[in-house]
């Protein structure tokens, strides 16, 4: 799930891309609202953690206005349900994640983020499937002599 | 040789006989010893741990599961509004216990069933616990059980733990790590290659499907020594200039480390002096 308790945590990891790189933006997305347990306290201890201008732009990205520019003062019940909704009921289900500083993307599907490049896991994979690829050719041509 | 370069390979676990005549129960083949390519110990863990995971990700039962006493305890002294980190978390058995997490792993298939642990939601992310894909510190817990064992080299184990320390608060950031070790429980039904517990051990662990051709897979694990850990945790606290003891402006505590059901476990903790 990408929730944006989850994506407020997040920053990228693109080698070299230490500066800018959060929060990561959001494309393409389909969302899913789904209802859960209200925790007051929790937000309450997590609230000093939270980046609060990423939070408001990337809950506009998903289409939610309700937070305003400041953190309010008065920590109300009426704000922590809003803040609740925020943050745990608003699924991202697909769509991408775009690092503001060096473009990188990181796909969501069916609710799950990759933040493992694509491209690096290829790259990895090459040497060993080339050697396995050897191997067995070596094998097919020992088996013929 | 050619070992060294099959991908994973399966294989018909007895004659048809063997398996007709075999008992309900019947013992886990042994584990046996390998070596590691270590011109490319990422494939080598991609070919090893990551496919195979994968691979038998959908006979993990999702049954209710009893943490063991030392993570139970660790779990239940976190305070509620704490988030963490589980690193390596599998199907997720460990997320329903924890105050609020999110579940790391490599393996697809196994976030499939992990993001709804324990009939919630659960907030999981695909990546490698060999990066860090987070703000600095933000995190107040991480747990990473029976993961770093499956790391191939020396180099890539320590690497992990020092993403552990980096993803925690430098002011109360908690870690609690376990791995699987050469000195076994007396009730391990396990057959080893080694007895010598002061020396670590490549194996390859193999993992009976239960369909109907008992296919094995091998999982690469790294068995390790006693006090291996613990050193382990100290260069790669060195490396990355935290101080391991206490008494300082800041560092890193070892709150405990021992040993429990076959496994080495560490527990940490952040500190810096305010002010
Ligand atoms: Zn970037």
């Amino acid at each position: 799930m990408v929730r944006l308790i989850t994506h407020n945590l997040l920053a990228c990891h693109a080698k070299g891309c230490t500066s800018n790189n959060f929060p990561l933006q959001f494309k393409d997305v389909q969302i899913v609202v789904r209802e859960s347990e209200f925790n007051p306290d929790f937000l309450r201890g997590f609230i000093p953690k939270i980046e609060w201008p990423a939070l408001v732009s990337s809950s506009r990205e998903l289409g939610d206005t309700s937070l305003s520019d400041q953190l309010p003062e008065m920590l109300d019940d009426a704000f922590l349900k809003t803040l609740h909704r925020v943050l745990f009921e608003i699924h991202v289900e697909e769509g991408v994640m775009i690092c503001p500083n060096c473009s990188h993307h990181y796909p969501i599907s069916n609710g799950i983020p990759n933040m493992a490049s694509s491209v690096t896991l290829l790259i990895r994979g090459l040497p060993y499937l080339a050697s396995s690829w050897l191997n067995m050719k070596l094998a097919n041509d020992l088996k013929i002599s | 040789m050619a070992a060294d370069f099959v991908r994973w390979w399966t294989v018909r676990w007895g004659s048809c006989d063997a398996r007709l005549s075999s008992s309900a129960t019947p013992m886990a083949p042994p584990v046996t010893i390998t070596s590691v390519d270590a011109s490319s110990p990422e494939a080598y863990e991609l070919a090893n741990v990551h496919d195979v995971y994968d691979q038998i990700a959908p006979h993990f039962s999702s049954t209710r599961y009893k943490p063991w006493p030392i993570i139970a305890t660790f779990l239940q002294s976190l305070r509620p509004e704490w988030v963490g980190l589980d690193l390596g978390t599998g199907n997720g058995k460990y997320l329903p216990f924890c105050p609020c997490a999110i579940g790391l792993d490599r393996s697809r298939n196994l976030l499939d069933i992990a993001r709804t642990a324990g009939g919630m939601t659960r907030e999981v992310v695909q990546g490698d616990v060999l990066e860090n894909y987070w703000r600095p510190g933000v995190f107040d817990y991480v747990i990473s059980i029976a993961t770093i064992h499956h790391l191939a080299t020396p180099g890539r184990r320590k690497r992990a733990i020092q993403q552990m320390l980096s993803a925690v608060s430098p002011d109360h950031g908690r870690v609690l790590i376990y791995v699987w070790a050469v000195r076994q429980d007396e009730q391990s039904k396990r057959t080893i290659p080694t007895t010598d517990s002061s020396q670590g051990q490549d194996v390859f662990v193999p993992w009976v499907l239960s369909d109907d051709q008992n296919r094995i897979f091998n999982r690469y694990y790294h068995m390790f020594a006693d006090g291996e850990l613990e050193e382990l945790v100290i260069t790669a606290a060195g490396e990355i200039g935290l101080y391991v003891g206490q008494g300082r402006q800041e560092g890193i505590e070892i709150v405990q480390q021992g040993w429990e059901r076959s496994n080495h476990y560490v527990e940490l903790r952040r500190y810096r002096v305010q002010g």
